[in-house]
């Protein structure tokens, strides 16, 4: 546990360094009348800008830790601290925001709209961010930023195409890209690659690595892949509800 | 903003959205269309009903004695000017109305072979002219008619001397006075402007105030005919000179009721009614109110046309209401419509909604959501609806003459009530109230997938693809 904690003030409130901090977490599930602990105590801190890999078997509670640290499921005790934020301690209302304003997913299954072409989807976390005629105000503005993102992203021809009409590699990048677009310092992937092929999901990795040091933005993935875990420069590693092993290494060149 | 982006998404990837419109469409227009012809119905029917009957009525009871013991007056002069006295009266006239029965002479085939219900009793009415004209429509009713019902009115040859015979009229002995017929009666026997009549009737003995059997008879030559729109009056009443049909009958007191116009009888009715109950009262012409409302038989001496047609005219209100009520759970199924396709869409979209959670959607967000598409529909429907209601109800002769001779059926048959057009009123506000209940409805309706969809765990909903 190196890193955890050594950042944190003395009355347990994470360090202006600390983008997101999870403090004793603990999340069980009820189970006929009895219920089920999934996650037994995890310690996880994440500096601003790290990139972190987060392993483990299938049922180990990756997938509840990250919901948990996403906002998305309530800790049935312990802390999650985002951006400087007690989280539980918000209104669901200020807890959207902040969802909104601070992490990008960007899940497995790409989670795009249907109904929506790549531009919209792409458009979409400042549509939820902004009141009507405040967006109408900033329209422009995030439509050139969204538009030169999906160009970088090689998607430059097809921005008016719905998901439908796109590739499992063409979905995953419009999908980052709407991670990226409100600028968060936080983004969450949950196994990005696990359902492209292996030269489509190294292009979309490198585009999402390439994206996240430049913005400096702090990367929490999800992954099976133990090569993919290793161009991270800190590796976790969860086992039965617990963090087993958390090292840091210096990145391959 | 993603909420009106995203419901009007919704709303054009769906079809079975519109579904949902045209279900609010179909029951917004179908209650416009039925509620203006019900309206229709009872506004023309108020017209026909009243018939030639006044605004008001005054019926005195002879019967009964005033409190002093003594029977209520009966003087013509006094009487019409007290009536006559009272601000809201415009017009008074004095009638003498009983019963009796009519016998066309003998070139009559019908008389030969009586049909069932044709030989029933007549009801006579003498009255005054030029009183009359101005205290009822019947003026108006002898007016020769325009439409193409088989009911024509034949005008009588001067409507101010409306009982001389006719020019042509060749007596066989001494000139007989005039008879005017509703119209259905003259022309269910057949009868024209020369033909002479015989009236039969019972007399009263003036003295016993009894029915003794004492039989009166007296030819009468028919001069004209009149159309109240009203259909026993058209069928059984006939009019003849007061002083003729008293002198027939051998009464000494030649009226029975009053007939009154007011200057405005919508503002003026209950004013005119209550003062015209005090002064009559006053007068002695009638009794005074007991104050006891159960039992105060003698308010109804002084009464409205409305008062007399009550019954008739509740039971188209109550059929219109009654109509409401009905075609509004055409609203309902229209808002189970929605239910069920909102409720569709809530299930299809769990990923969608799971995904906006994480995109940091609040619920009240993807609640309002999916209430907007409710809201599009009914927006939707309820509008188009009003539209086709108000042209429909608007257009409905000519729709209904052309389904009719598209299908060689006919729909409405205009002569059964009189009509020579499908009656329908267009009440703004009637209209402005179907499309308030037909948002409401679907709205309520909404609301609980909303809330369905405001309550989804995004955790479950993005589990899995």
């Amino acid at each position: 546990m190196a890193n955890s904690s050594d950042t944190s003030n003395a009355n347990g409130t994470p360090g202006p360094d600390v983008i997101l901090s999870g403090l004793g977490i603990r999340r069980s599930f009820p189970v006929g009348e009895r219920s089920l602990e999934i996650l037994h105590g995890v310690d996880l801190e994440l500096g601003r800008g790290q990139r972190v890999s987060l392993m483990g078997a299938s049922g180990a509670g990756k997938t509840t830790l990250l919901n948990i640290l996403g906002l998305l499921d309530r800790p049935t005790e312990g802390e999650v601290w985002l951006d400087g934020q007690s989280a539980w301690s918000l209104t669901t209302q200020e807890r959207a925001r902040l969802r909104n304003a601070s992490i990008g997913f960007v899940f497995q299954f790409y989670h795009l709209l249907a109904e929506l072409n790549a531009l919209e989807n792409t458009l979409l976390p400042a549509m939820i961010a902004l009141p009507h005629v405040a967006y109408r105000n900033k329209r422009e503005e995030y439509e050139t930023k969204a538009v030169s993102m999906l160009k970088r992203f090689g998607l430059g021809d097809r921005l008016k195409h719905r998901p439908g009409q796109l590739s499992g590699g063409e979905q995953q990048r419009v999908a980052i890209a709407r991670a990226l677009l409100l600028d968060p310092p936080l983004i969450i992937a949950d196994e990005p690659t696990g359902n492209l092929d292996s030269s489509t999901g190294e292009r979309v990795l490198e585009l999402l690595f390439e994206e996240q040091e430049t913005r400096r933005t702090a990367l929490l993935l999800v992954t099976h892949d133990h090569r993919l875990a290793q161009r991270c420069e800190r590796m976790v590693h969860m086992e039965d509800g617990l963090i087993q092993a958390d090292s840091s290494h210096t990145m391959p060149t | 903003m993603y909420r009106w982006f995203l419901s009007l998404r919704y709303l054009r990837a769906r079809r079975t959205n519109w579904i949902g419109a045209a279900g609010i469409t179909v029951a917004v227009a179908a209650l416009i269309l039925i509620l203006s012809i019900m309206s229709g119905f009872l506004q023309e029917s108020r017209d026909h009903l009243r018939g030639n009957l006044g605004d008001l009525i005054v019926m005195p009871n002879q019967d009964y004695p005033l409190s002093d013991g003594l029977l209520p007056k009966t003087d013509e002069a006094s009487l019409m000017e007290i009536v006559r006295a009272n601000p809201h009266v415009r017009g008074a006239s004095m009638q003498m109305a009983w019963y009796g029965m009519l016998v066309p002479d003998s070139k009559s085939s019908l008389l030969k072979h009586p049909v069932f219900g044709d030989l029933s009793l007549i009801h006579l009415v003498g009255i005054d002219v030029p009183d009359e004209y101005g205290a009822s429509d019947l003026r108006e009713n002898m007016k020769p008619t325009e439409d193409s019902s088989s009911f024509q009115v034949i005008p009588v040859t001067d409507p101010q001397r409306p009982f001389d015979p006719p020019p042509f009229y060749r007596p066989d002995g001494a000139p007989k006075s005039g008879i005017i017929l509703g119209a259905q009666l003259a022309a269910a026997w057949n009868l024209h402007p020369g033909d002479e009549v015989e009236l039969f009737s019972l007399g009263v003995d003036p003295i016993t105030r009894s029915i003794e059997g004492q039989g009166c008879n007296r030819t009468f030559v028919v001069t004209g005919t009149f159309r109240s729109g009203e259909n026993d009056m058209d069928m059984e009443r006939v009019y003849v000179d007061r002083r003729a049909l008293a002198d027939m009958l051998g009464r000494t007191t030649a009226w029975s009721q009053i007939l009154i116009k007011l200057h405005d009888y919508e503002a003026d009715k209950v004013a005119a009614v209550s003062t015209l109950r005090s002064s009559l009262a006053e007068g002695r012409f009638v009794h005074p109110p007991s104050g006891n409302d159960e039992s105060d038989y003698f308010r109804t001496e002084v009464r409205t046309w409305e008062d007399l047609r009550g019954n008739l005219l509740g039971a188209i209100k109550n059929e219109k209401s009654l109509m409401g009520i009905m075609l509004s759970l055409v609203m309902v199924v229209a808002g189970f419509t929605v239910f069920a396709i909102l409720s569709m869409m809530v299930s299809e979209k769990r990923r969608d909604i799971g995904i906006l959670t994480a995109l940091g959607a609040h619920p009240s967000g993807v609640m309002s959501l999916f209430l907007m598409i409710g809201c599009w529909q009914a927006f939707l429907g309820a509008s188009l609806g009003a539209l086709l209601g108000v042209l429909g109800a608007v257009h409905i002769d000519a729709i209904e003459t052309s389904l009719s001779n598209t299908f060689g059926i006919q729909i409405f048959d205009r002569s059964i009530y009189l009509f020579d057009h499908i009656p329908s009123v267009v009440e703004v506000t009637g209209v402005a109230l179907i499309v308030l209940g037909a948002v409401t409805c679907t709205l309520i309706f909404a609301a609980f997938p909303a809330w369905r969809a405001a309550r989804l765990n995004p955790i479950d909903a993005l589990r899995f693809e």
